[in-house]
């Protein structure tokens, strides 16, 4: 497809706006703009962040909180004492799931983050040094991945665990380890990534001019693997809820008294037909911040992607309008 | 344009195949002209819709081409060549608008279906692409994407008969052993070979109009030779008509018999390729042949750089769309397109340069056409194309050192390399990887470069210039053979500080400028980089970049701009900065123009001549394009699969080759002079570079040498054992050549000579 | 080939007995079979316990390596994994769960991978058109919502379907019912017990092969081997269909290695909601019920899995991908 670029009317489109352009614009602000253009990727970022203020301040509009019961109200349906009704135990659940979001998005973003850093550090590592060390290193990152993160989910956070279970909150379990199984596969795509750009000419100028290593790695190498990290901060984010809830909901995750989105549906299974308030309201606030994640990711590729389509539309319909 | 009746065969040497030629294409007589076009092109329009506007790519591009006849349509990029040969075959996006008529023998082609399209596609009309690296199916086997070409349009023909027509196809186009390759996959071919193969898919079906769309531009020069005879070849079996889109002038002098130029979309200049090359009467054409360096000039000129970029094809030009960068414009220019009108003849002038001889022969007549309000004036004067060239478009005087009076021996040495090898082992699998053998690609190369010259490597990919090159940045004391830097060897070296210093004091320019820079970096950061390095303060940083900025001729404004806000030409002048920020003594330059557009090479080579003799630098270029070598360098060292065989001053080098394989080399790059070019003796080398398994006892270069192919077979018997040392001409120990090889002056296997001829 | 994929295989192996070294010990470390033990009526002494353990292969007095080396021993030279707390043998019961999981998954991979890829073809042939986005938007949805959940959600319409029509037509939970007569009423009863487990697994797994093969596919459509082939004189779509289509084969090939070990592991979610007893519910079960030889055993079925679709893979890649093969 290398000859293609004498057809592509829009590299020729881009050649002369270079030409023209009298206005110096950062990359960062280029990504700005495109992340911007795309309606699905901000709706995500709205909704993503309304969800983490209403987990952090709904509790505020409501008086009941996570542990009271109200005796009057067992088991009903939303009414105006009980916005979502209340569970089977009296407990009102508008406060779970505000306590629920909360937890969710918390296991959410502290996985999501640190893998993605444990990940940079060791695909970096593999990709600087390169040679047996990468071996080493890429074989026991393979043998990590073989092992199926459920077994050691079920031991840390189930009937095994021992005097850690016992003093530490199940979240914080769970987060451990899913952070110890979540961080291989982006190790690997970064490691890849990582070895690609030491292969850039850039990197071998910039070695060939004297510039010492650990500079090369913190201003070359990281920078232009941050639009990686990103997406993977957001893959990373989306994938944690995803796996608290599928193990809360089977009951080898988070646990009572702790609640998670992903206790509060899977303890309303039972009676779903009976209870649907119950099911349904946690459900729709889980898919809504799923969803809004992968609406993010899916507009920050395309912001990232030199060879996006979306490549400066605002700005060349409104010059193509201007000429 | 075609108009041109048919001249009498001028009588040659090698006459028999331009015999057979017209003997194919009887057609091709006077009065049939207009019945006898193949292909009809009128009004030929096509624009995008980009999100950024309309895009026209190409505006009103006319001509016909009769059967047997090769059209050359050359361009940079940008002008729209290629989108022209792609609405003729129809091949564009659905969303391109295509306007105009394509008539192939007389039947609309424009506006037919895809459907409709695919019965002619392949059949009637066929193309050959640029990159044969990616042009092939890599999950198909050579036989069956043959076998499909020939089934598509004949679906009667029997399964054998296809494959005893694949086979005689892959021998038309010098595939060895064709039965046994059918079965083979691209990936297992050389990209000579895939290109072959590509040919021999576009002429299965006898096409009456084949297509080459820049057929050699990612090929060596070797092998470009060798393609462009098959091409020819396939001409001759196939009668068809040939439009040859290119953007290399030299590649068309020879193969073409009319020229379009094409400018920002438009073609700027029509004629026959004499008119073209000797009577320009564009000023953008004059340009561009002037901007071409030349291999057989032996006097030092500067080339002619064309300043400004190709315009903006968004918006609708109001004038000529060459006058911004055109030396001639007047206010005239700007006031309306100027329309392709047939310039008046001009009484051929004798006793001109560089060659009188075919422009006697060359009769102008009304086919030549121009689009330039000032054609009348233009034309050749008594000096000659490229001097009018130099001359109007203000050729810079060229640059003279203060070393190139001072013998070699009394300047300093900037860098030594003695026996410097690097070998790789060579894997094979993509999957399973085992070593079954060792690469050598470089093998014991030794040379030294003296201050303020410039020395180049040069040979085809794979013997080992660049290798040559990266071993040199590393300088480490843990490499085979040694090199010094300045006198510091590589082998006596402090600690890791000293090698920094010492590596300071070579700079490396890269082939392709986008990727070497940062893409996150401002121009001033990138320049500021190694000297922030160097603990200098931002004040004399600041300096220095403006100053650096302006020795390279970029405006000193644009430092905050990132790099992909410069054309491909300003970001090689960047690159050319940064090299310099350290002062460094000498400058390593790895194909510094491969990747720009010849009026834009041109002004990075005068840049290069400049700095050479500004600040007296010294130069290790790299490059594939022996022309450019010829231009810029006083020394050369040629390559041949790891070692040096011929090494020596420039001018005695390229005058007088001794090794075979030099002969071959130069006697491949083709020259932007139809006359020369028709008179030249090529040397074609057999095949590829062979697999460095196979490197042989004796001679690397016996399995191709057309020497000894001719040598007896008493002769043969010690290049094939002994190893031939690199050694100056006996009796001539003055002169600065060395080469290796026993028989420097034998004689020329004939079978591998070709003389190169036009079909008229 | 064969002497490639043996390296492959050893290496494989290597792995395999690491991680199940490592699982082996972190189980013995973690699990107290005792502890459960005190929990039954009448409650057994320690000495009790510790006898019946010890006649089981799992004495609780011996130290983590001494119990490491007697566990490997035993599954090297006899190939006995050993034995449950409650004295059923891993062998055994092993094999019967393989059973039941390779049947409850295998169907369905072969569906994921065939109806994935077909509906990534037919979307990017229909690219930004309806079908399109009404196939990658489902997709996505998949994407985001938890397996044991959508699985769930499958059963929840299963279950109305049945209200609905008055009669028991699916069954949600089980693999089959006891006591049904061999033939015909067998097979139907086959078919009711399959039904919704394999449709949950297949229509929650293709989306990723469709927005895989859908993106590669697109990637190809404008390469310059379709351009050839279309000079050649096919049409657009005959050249898409005969070259681009074959060489966007080649990554989604190569991502079937990730694949057979997540559906394994989304595997033991479905065990686990539709009742199936294969291995994956037995992983947990395992260790609820604290069975150190049943959890070794069941990661080491996981890294086998693991293995053997890296296997798998690099096979599938041979067969469409000439580059690869070795001459």
């Amino acid at each position: 497809m290398t000859n293609l670029n004498a057809v592509d009317g829009a590299s020729l489109a881009e050649e002369a706006r270079i030409e023209h352009n009298d206005v110096v614009i950062g990359k960062a602000t280029i990504i700005l703009r495109r992340f911007v253009r795309n309606k699905a990727a901000v709706a995500g970022l709205v909704i993503f962040l309304a969800l983490t203020a209403f987990s952090l301040v709904g509790g505020l509009f409501t008086s009941w909180d996570k542990a009271t019961i109200d005796p009057l109200f067992i088991a009903e349906p939303p009414s105006s004492v009980h916005w979502l009704g209340t569970t089977q135990a009296g407990i009102d659940l508008y406060a779970q799931v505000v306590e629920g979001t909360r937890v969710s998005i918390l296991i959410g973003l502290v996985v999501g983050l640190l893998s993605v850093l444990i990940a940079a550090v060791y695909g970096c590592t593999m990709a600087y040094y390169g040679g047996r060390v990468d071996k080493i290193m890429l074989f026991v990152l393979e043998a990590l991945i073989m092992m199926p993160a459920l077994l050691v989910v079920a031991v840390a956070t189930g009937s095994g665990g021992g005097s850690l279970r016992r003093d530490a909150p199940s979240w914080l379990l769970l987060v451990v380890v899913l952070l110890v199984f979540s961080w291989m596969g982006t190790a690997r795509l970064i490691r890849s990534l990582a070895m690609s750009v030491m292969q850039r000419d850039f990197v071998k100028a910039a070695r060939y001019m004297g510039i010492p290593p650990r500079r090369i790695v913190w201003r070359h190498l990281v920078p232009n693997i941050g639009s990686l990290l990103v997406l993977d901060v957001t893959r990373g984010v989306t994938a944690a809820i995803l796996a608290e809830v599928a193990f809360s909901f089977i009951g080898i995750g988070i646990r009572l008294p702790d609640v998670s989105l992903g206790v509060l549906i899977g303890q309303s299974t039972a009676q779903v037909s009976t209870f649907p308030w119950m099911f349904w309201s946690p459900l729709i606030v889980m898919l809504l911040l799923t969803g809004s994640l992968a609406m993010m990711n899916d507009g920050l590729r395309d912001a990232f992607d030199p060879h996006s389509s979306s490549v400066g539309k605002a700005k060349r319909s409104q010059k193509a309008r201007a000429a | 344009m075609n108009t041109r009746a048919s001249q009498p065969t001028t009588e040659r040497a090698h006459g028999a195949s331009s015999e057979t030629r017209s003997n194919q294409v009887p057609a091709n007589s006077p009065g049939s002209t207009l019945s006898n076009n193949v292909l009809s092109v009128r009004d030929l329009n096509v624009s995008f819709n980009t999100e950024n506007g309309v895009v026209h790519a190409v505006r009103g591009v006319d001509f016909d081409l009769a059967a047997g006849k090769t059209l050359g349509i050359v361009g940079e990029s940008g002008s729209g060549k290629s989108v022209t040969s792609l609405a003729i075959m129809g091949l564009l996006p659905t969303t391109a608008g295509v306007t105009g008529s394509v008539r192939l023998n007389g039947k609309e082609l424009l506006g037919l279906s895809d459907k409709a399209m695919s019965v002619h596609r392949g059949n009637n009309i066929a193309m050959i692409f640029q990159d044969p690296l990616s042009s092939l199916t890599p999950v198909h086997s050579i036989g069956a994407q043959i076998v499909e070409a020939l089934t598509i349009h004949n679906p009667s023909m029997s399964k054998k008969a296809k494959e005893a027509r694949a086979v005689e196809l892959l021998t038309l186009v010098g595939i060895p052993s064709p039965k046994d390759r059918l079965k083979a996959f691209p990936h297992e071919f050389s990209g000579g070979m895939r290109q072959r193969v590509m040919i021999a898919m576009a002429i299965a079906n006898n096409p009456k109009v084949l297509i080459a769309d820049e057929p050699t531009t990612a090929l060596d020069v070797t092998i470009q030779a060798q393609v462009l005879e098959v091409l020819h070849r396939a001409q001759e079996e196939t009668g068809a008509a040939v439009v040859m889109i290119t953007h290399d002038l030299g590649v068309v002098a020879g193969f073409a018999d009319d020229i379009m130029v094409m400018y920002a979309g438009r073609p700027v200049e029509t004629g026959s390729v004499d008119e073209i090359y000797y009577g320009p009467r564009m000023p953008y054409t004059l340009g561009l042949l002037g901007a071409v360096p030349r291999i057989d000039s032996v006097e030092k000129s500067s080339l002619v750089p064309i300043d400004g970029m190709p315009p903006n094809l968004l918006r609708e030009p109001t004038g000529c769309t060459f006058a911004p960068r055109c030396p001639l414009a007047v206010a005239a220019c700007l006031t309306g397109e100027p329309r392709l009108e047939p310039v008046p003849r001009l009484e051929p002038v004798r006793g001109l340069d560089p060659v009188p001889e075919p422009r006697r022969n060359a009769s102008p007549n009304p086919g030549h056409r121009a689009a330039c309000i000032k054609a009348d004036t233009l034309g050749p004067s008594s000096l000659g194309a490229l001097a009018d060239a130099r001359r109007i478009f203000h050729a810079p005087p060229v640059p003279v050192s203060k070393f190139d009076a001072l013998a070699r021996s009394e300047r300093e040495t900037v860098l030594e390399l003695k026996d410097v090898r690097k070998h790789f082992p060579l894997l094979k699998g993509s999957l399973i990887k085992r070593r079954v053998g060792t690469v050598k690609a470089v093998d014991g190369v030794s040379f030294d470069i003296r201050e303020g010259e410039c020395f180049s490597i040069v040979g085809e990919s794979g013997s080992g210039k660049t290798t040559t090159l990266l071993e040199i940045m590393e300088f480490d004391a843990d490499q085979p053979g040694e090199i010094a830097i300045g006198g510091v060897s590589n082998k006596h070296l402090g600690d890791g500080r000293a090698k920094t210093a010492i590596r300071r004091r070579l700079q490396m320019v890269f082939q392709d400028p986008s990727a070497a820079m940062d893409p996150r970096f401002t121009v001033f950061e990138i320049l500021a980089e190694p000297m922030e390095h160097l603990g200098l303060g931002s004040a004399e940083v600041r300096r220095r970049i403006m100053e650096l900025m302006n020795l390279v001729g970029l405006e000193p404004d644009h430092v905050n701009r990132f790099p992909n806000q410069f054309s491909g030409g300003q970001r090689q002048r960047i690159g050319i900065a940064r090299a310099l920020t350290v002062k460094p003594r000498l400058v390593v330059l790895d194909e510094p123009v491969s990747a720009l557009d010849v009026s834009v090479q041109a002004g990075i080579i005068n840049l290069l001549d400049r700095l050479r003799a500004e600040l007296g630098l010294s130069f290790l270029l790299v490059a594939h394009d022996l022309s450019v070598v010829r231009h810029v360098a006083n020394r050369v060292a040629v390559m041949y699969l790891g070692k040096i065989v011929e090494i020596g001053d420039i001018d005695v080098v390229f005058d007088d080759p001794k090794h075979p394989y030099t002969r071959a080399l130069l006697s491949a790059i083709p020259v932007p002079d139809p006359g020369v070019e028709r008179t030249r003796e090529r040397i074609i080398l057999r095949g590829d570079l062979p697999s460095p398994l196979d490197a042989p006892k004796g001679c690397n270069f016996a399995s191709r040498c057309p020497v000894f192919a001719a040598l007896p077979a008493s002769l043969q018997e010690k290049c094939l054992t002994t190893e031939p040392p690199l050694e100056k001409v006996r009796g001539r120990h003055t002169e600065d050549r060395q080469f290796a090889c026993f028989y420097p002056d034998g004689l020329l296997d004939t079978e591998m000579l070709v003389v190169h001829e036009t079909s008229d | 080939m064969l002497k490639y994929l043996l390296k492959r295989s050893g290496i494989y192996v290597v792995m395999i007995f690491l991680t199940t070294s490592a699982g082996y010990l972190l189980a013995v470390s973690a699990l107290k079979p005792a502890l459960l033990e005190q929990e039954r009526v009448p409650r057994p002494t320690p000495e009790q316990v510790a006898n019946s353990f010890r006649l089981l292969g799992l004495d609780p007095n011996k130290n983590t390596w001494e119990r490491y080396a007697e566990w490997l021993g035993a599954v090297v030279t006899r190939w006995d994994w050993g034995r449950s707390p409650n004295g059923a043998f891993i062998n055994a019961e092993f094999g019967e769960r393989v059973w039941v999981s390779t049947r409850l998954f295998l169907a369905s991979i072969i569906l994921t991978l065939f109806i994935g890829v077909a509906l990534g073809v037919y979307s990017a042939a229909r690219q930004y058109k309806f079908p399109d986005r009404v196939i990658t938007s489902y997709s996505y949805l998949a994407y985001i919502l938890p397996a044991p959940v959508a699985y769930f959600l499958v059963q929840l319409g299963a279950i109305t379907i049945n209200e609905a029509a008055g009669k028991r037509i699916f069954f949600v939970t089980g693999i089959s019912t006891p006591g049904v007569d061999a033939g015909w009423a067998q097979f139907v009863d086959l078919v009711a017990h399959y039904a919704v487990p394999t449709f949950a697994i297949t229509v929650l797994g293709w989306g990723t092969y469709q927005i895989a093969q859908r993106q590669y596919l697109l990637d190809n459509v404008n390469a310059d081997f379709v351009r050839t082939a279309r000079a050649k004189g096919l049409t657009r779509n005959q050249a898409i269909s005969r070259h681009a289509l074959r060489v966007s084969f080649i990554p989604v090939a190569q991502s079937i290695a990730f694949t057979v070990p997540a559906i394994f592991a989304g595997g033991f979610f479905a065990e686990k909601i539709f009742a199936w007893h294969g291995v994956g519910s037995w992983s947990i079960d395992s260790i609820a019920l604290q069975d150190v030889n049943a959890a070794t055993a069941t990661l080491a079925y996981g890294s086998l899995i693991f293995a053997i679709g890296a296997i798998l893979a690099d096979f599938a890649t041979t067969l469409v991908d000439p580059r690869v093969r070795v001459a």
